[in-house]
């Protein structure tokens, strides 16, 4: 048991400080009706021991609003209650001055007060007349409690309130004073919301936030006006069930009409406030002014991207060009520098070679023999053309700086070096030539019974591949081989490289062979080497190109061993051609030397062409 | 509207159904109220439940236990690297995940965990289906205190899978709280309560702060050595060496003969909870020798005493880590099967001797019904929980007055205790002597212990002028509402007079 003490010092209600520590945040077990009922409170935002508070407030509120003064009917006693509809039940109660706003408590006390003051027992002792029956005023007292009790009629009464001034201002009306035309008409209406806390119309200075919230709000109005009080016909009164529902029916049409009116009414209003709004106007120009002002800035934006992205453009094409020349003249300067060393190179070998001639000479080319000595010079003509700078030099200052045997002997052992190296190279071309021929024959037998078995039907279609794409189609080979697979009826795939060494397989097969074969292929009887009758000049290869086709045309191994001969017998070699045309055998000069200046055109012709690309995309540039 | 909550523990799982305003356990097809958590896997078919727990003899490697221990984890986690070793059916890594690999004879299949615990949840569908009606999906299933969010989504996910609408997951001491309804019927007060759950293979203990009747766990300590399979396993061993006393073979090493020795021990365990001795009859155990075997509960107790010191040891150790004497304990909650043992509940009250402990509910079917009743509670609410609801403001510091007792000497009562979530409103009526003319309410805040200095006095309201009558009390109604942010509001009334005085009390910045 616990006694609370009287105040030890005589202080009255007091706080020393402050509470130390705030709330804390605690973890809770999700578990249970009082979670689920505090989780709900706090969702809505509302808890339950502050909404208690709230309450008695209002009721501490309500008590004084009891000791409110009635404002009595002047003419209430000349009321006839058979006229109760038109009459206003508020001023009846004597409520007139809080209408709608009235508390039910309110109506209640002042029903009590209004009948202990009017009721007839109670004038009849005062002595005042009263009238027989319901035709007393009192009975629009208690009529109008009747209507006033009961919420449903209540909200029926209220929304034909006949102080409620259903005016809706003109734009006309409007144009200089908007807030103060606009602002008690919305007041006044947003009574009739089924929300609450109807936003305002705020002021000029409103955010354009709120100025939407309002209006969009005042669009999607949900107000509980309904028009049943002004039903025509009473629905209590029909007599039985069908002239019910037809009273029904018509009610509800009326209802409905007047509902809808109501609604034109309010839309009107909003309709009529929303362009005279100076606000919307305000925000309407700001938009525009912002829009605009962003195109503006993306159009600058825009601008300036092109102009720095023109400006450099220009620098680095300047900056390209300037690398360009420096590049061209410092090739050019090199080519000069070039050019002149070759020159001056040219010159010492000639001189060099001047003195060794004409030290041989002087030494009579080591013999006194006539034969001999030409030999001798032909052999010295044959070391001028092969040997380096160098190495002439060397050989020339041995010359000049001894005798006459040690120089021949030098001179001898130069000749023989160069020959041996001369042979040498003829013996190494040689064997290449032999190599060569060797690998053809073998990949010509090869290509006849190679890997893939080539069938008749397959050959026949090689063959007509090979004539429907004729040299000088793009990646003729593959394309043939691609064609190849697709009409082929057996099946092989075949790849580039093997159509290829068909081909040339065919074509090195010998004419009696070819006869032969061509006549078989025609009887359709022959399994292995095929051949079809045009073969001869329509399988080509890429190194017959030219107009010489007719005569037989160039193998790889001849054009090789040409090169290599071109290279081994320089331009002023005697007799060049008839010594390149030995060292490719089965050629003669005539045949070399045609070859050669097909394949220099060529040459030509592939490098104009390649500057003319070269060109065209530098233009292009 | 009827609402399911289940309970899927290590070893067993059981389901509750909330119908009618009752919540109950409902038996599956084989009669039983728990169902075995195993899943054995044959060459055509899965089996649920006891008999995929009797078959583990023959089917060892097929046969998936457990399994609620590596729902949800990782290889690397050492919970699930426990288990895999302890495991007998193959747990391998497959892309990142743990699958069981079952080996049914034809091929080799690879099972997640979820699918698994998806089977079992099926089976306590059609259980609670067989009294409900196929229609009533909604369930609320419990889930361990130091469960992770992964383990939380595996089982939710499982359960979505079986076919259950999870209305939400609850924590298994807080629905075991929910089973006796504790703080359910008024919100007021503060009381601490101990959930005691030892399960099958291990022990967990909390201490919940009931105020307002919203739950708080304050501490929480799980030991996964002791539970319901090592009691199991201390008596198996036992009985194996009597066999061995008296047959002269040593079954230790056989694992067949050792599992049937395991079944038959937790049969004998089961009746030792009620009777004073079991007996275990097996069958050509080991080369065709008969065992039989009289245990009796003084045996068992004995044998297992070691493990029961254990369990009353964890007790003592979370009091102490959470700071708690014996005495701070109002209730004690006894849940799992293993709870049942009466030699334990006995050690229980022992050491909290003016504590009631609740036992009226079967330990292993408290926590399903609490999920049940969960589950009623939010049937039919739009659930809108969302995790930051979870945190709520509580008052820091308990509200004392200061007042004196018949003795005359001062005395502190809490008014407004810590811990309560806020908003909260407190009434008190309290006396005063009807000889003074003015009251004096002294009002001190405190963290804890009932007592107060004399500094931590923040405020006093005082009644003056009041009426004096000899002999006799008057009533002083005092109402104390805190806001969420701590500040109090204090308003006292005489009630006789009428007379009344309120302060508001901030909060120091």
């Amino acid at each position: 048991m616990l006694l609370l003490p009287s105040p030890a010092d005589g202080r009255g209600t007091a706080i020393t400080h402050a509470l130390t520590s705030a709330s804390t945040l605690c973890r809770v077990e999700p578990v249970g009706r009082w979670f689920e009922a505090f989780v709900k409170r706090r969702n809505r935002n509302a808890s339950a021991s502050f909404q208690e508070l709230e309450d008695k407030k209002e009721l501490s509120e309500e008590s004084e609003d009891e000791e409110l003064q009635l404002e009595e009917f002047a003419m209430l006693k000349t009321l006839d209650p058979k006229d109760w509809k038109n009459q206003d039940h508020y001023a009846v109660l004597g409520l007139g001055h809080v209408r709608y706003k009235a508390t039910q408590r309110q109506i209640k006390a002042a029903h009590k007060a209004m009948v202990l003051k009017h009721h007839p027992d109670k004038r009849k002792a005062a002595g005042e007349p009263i009238k027989e029956g319901d035709n007393d005023y009192f009975t629009c007292i208690t009529k109008a409690y009747e209507m006033l009790s009961d919420p449903v009629k209540r909200r029926a009464f209220n929304s034909v309130d006949p102080t409620f001034d259903n005016s809706v201002p003109s734009k006309s009306e409007a144009k200089d004073n908007f807030f103060e035309v606009f602002s008690p008409v919305f007041e006044r209406n947003s009574r009739w919301s089924n929300k609450k806390n109807v936003p305002k119309l705020g002021d000029m200075n409103s955010s354009f936030e709120d100025v939407d919230i309002f209006y969009s709000f005042w669009y999607n109005f949900d107000s509980w006006r309904e028009f049943s009080y002004l039903d025509e016909e009473e629905k209590e009164k029909a007599e039985c069930r069908d002239e019910r529902r037809w009273i029904e029916k018509q009610n509800r049409a009326t209802r409905a009409q007047r509902k809808k009116e109501e609604m034109n009414r309010i839309r009107t209003l909003v309709d009529n406030a929303y362009s005279c709004d100076p606000r919307i106007k305000k925000f309407k120009e700001e938009e525009k002014a912002k829009k605009e002002a962003e195109k503006k800035a993306k159009a600058e934006a825009k601008r300036k991207e092109q102009e720095a992205k023109e400006k450099q453009r220009q620098a680095e094409l300047e900056a390209a060009r300037l690398a360009k020349e420096k590049e061209e003249e410092e090739v050019r300067q090199q080519a000069l520098l070039a050019k002149k060393e070759k020159d001056l190179q040219k010159k010492a070998i000639k001189k060099e070679r001047q003195k060794l001639r004409n030290s041989c000479k002087t030494w009579n080319h080591f013999s006194d023999n006539e034969a001999e000595r030409v030999k001798m010079m032909e052999e010295v003509e044959k070391l001028c053309d092969r040997l380096e700078l160098a190495s002439l030099q060397c050989l020339n200052e041995t010359l000049t700086s001894c005798t006459k045997e040690v120089g021949k002997a030098a001179l001898e052992k130069q000749i023989e070096e160069i020959n041996e190296q001369i042979r040498k190279e003829k013996e190494e071309a040689e064997a290449h030539m032999r190599q060569a021929s060797k690998n053809t024959e073998k990949s010509a037998g090869g290509g006849g019974n190679g890997s893939k078995n080539w069938s008749e039907d397959d050959l026949q279609l090689l063959i007509k591949a090979v004539n429907l794409f004729p040299a000088g189609t793009n990646s003729r080979w593959e394309v043939i081989a691609n064609y190849m697979n697709i009409h082929s009826s057996s099946g092989v795939k075949r790849t580039a490289k093997d159509v290829i060494g068909k081909a040339k397989s065919l074509q090195k097969l010998d004419p009696h062979q070819k006869d032969d074969i061509n006549k078989k292929a025609f009887d359709k009887f022959k399994k292995e080497h095929g051949v079809v009758p045009q073969a001869d000049n329509a399988a080509p290869s890429e190194r017959f190109e030219g107009p010489y086709t007719d005569f037989t045309p160039w193998t790889t191994e001849e054009q090789k061993l040409l090169e290599q001969a071109l290279k081994t017998y320089p331009v002023n070699t005697p007799e060049r051609w008839e010594k390149i045309a030995e060292a490719v055998p089965g050629r003669t000069k005539k045949d070399c030397m045609k070859r050669y200046k097909e394949l220099v055109e060529m040459v030509k012709a592939k490098k104009a062409a390649q500057e003319q690309v070269l060109n065209a995309s530098r233009a292009k540039k | 509207m009827a609402a399911i909550g289940v309970h899927l523990g290590c070893t067993s799982a059981c389901v509750a159904v909330y119908k009618d305003g009752r919540a109950g356990v409902v038996a599956n097809d084989a009669g039983d109220r728990v169902t075995p958590a195993v899943v054995a896997y044959s060459e055509n078919e899965e089996i649920v439940g006891l008999a995929a727990k009797q078959s583990r003899i023959r089917n060892i490697s097929n046969t998936v236990m457990k399994v609620k221990q590596i729902l949800g984890r990782s290889s690397n986690d050492p919970q699930a690297q426990k288990y895999i070793t302890e495991s007998k059916c193959l747990v391998i890594e497959k892309n990142g995940k743990l699958r069981y690999e079952i080996d049914t004879g034809e091929e080799t299949r690879f099972v997640n965990p979820e699918d698994v615990v998806r089977l079992i949840f099926s089976k306590m569908k059609e259980t609670a289906h067989s009294v409900l009606g196929s229609d009533a999906n909604d369930v609320v299933i419990t889930v361990p205190f130091d469960f992770g969010e992964k383990q939380k989504n595996a089982l939710g996910e499982a359960a979505r899978a079986a076919g259950f609408n999870v209305l939400r997951l609850i924590h298994e001491p807080s629905a075991a709280l929910l089973a006796y309804g504790i703080g359910q019927d008024s919100p007021n007060g503060k009381s601490n309560i101990l959930v005691f759950k030892l399960g099958g293979t291990s022990l967990s203990l909390s201490v919940m702060e009931v105020n307002s009747g919203i739950y708080r766990v304050l501490s929480t300590n799980t030991d996964d050595n002791i539970g319901g399979a090592h009691f199991t396993e201390t008596l198996a061993q036992y009985l194996a060496s009597e066999f061995q006393r008296s047959f002269k073979h040593d079954v230790k090493g056989n694992a067949r003969a050792m599992m049937k020795l395991m079944n038959s021990a937790e049969v004998a365990k089961h009746s030792l909870s009620t009777l004073g001795s079991a007996n275990c009859f097996l069958d050509s155990l080991y080369e065709g020798q008969d065992f039989d075997c009289n245990v009796s509960r003084a045996r068992f107790e004995l044998l297992c005493s070691p493990l029961f010191n254990k369990c009353i040891e964890a007790i003592r150790g979370l009091l102490d880590q959470s700071g708690f004497t014996a005495d701070d304990i109002n209730k004690v909650v006894l849940c799992g099967g293993s709870s049942r043992i009466p030699k334990l509940q006995q050690l229980i009250k022992d050491l909290f001797p003016a504590v009631e402990l609740l036992n009226s509910i079967p330990p292993d079917e408290v926590i399903p019904i609490g999920a049940a009743i969960e589950a009623g509670i939010l049937i039919g609410k739009e659930n809108l929980l969302v995790e930051d609801s979870l945190m709520i403001e509580c008052s820091a510091r308990d509200i004392l007055v200061k007042g004196v007792d018949e003795s005359g000497a001062s005395r502190f009562t809490v008014l407004f205790p810590s811990g309560t979530p806020l908003p909260a409103r407190r009434q008190h009526t309290l006396q005063a002597p009807g000889s003074i003319s003015s009251v004096c309410l002294e009002l001190y805040e405190s963290d804890g212990k009932n007592s107060a200095k004399e500094e931590t006095k923040f405020a006093q309201v005082v009644l003056q002028d009041l009426d004096k009558k000899e002999n006799g009390l008057r009533d002083i109604l005092a109402v104390l509402t805190m806001k969420r942010d701590g500040s109090l509001h204090v308003t006292c009334t005489d009630q006789e007079t009428g007379k009344c005085e309120a302060i508001s009390i901030e909060v120091a910045s």
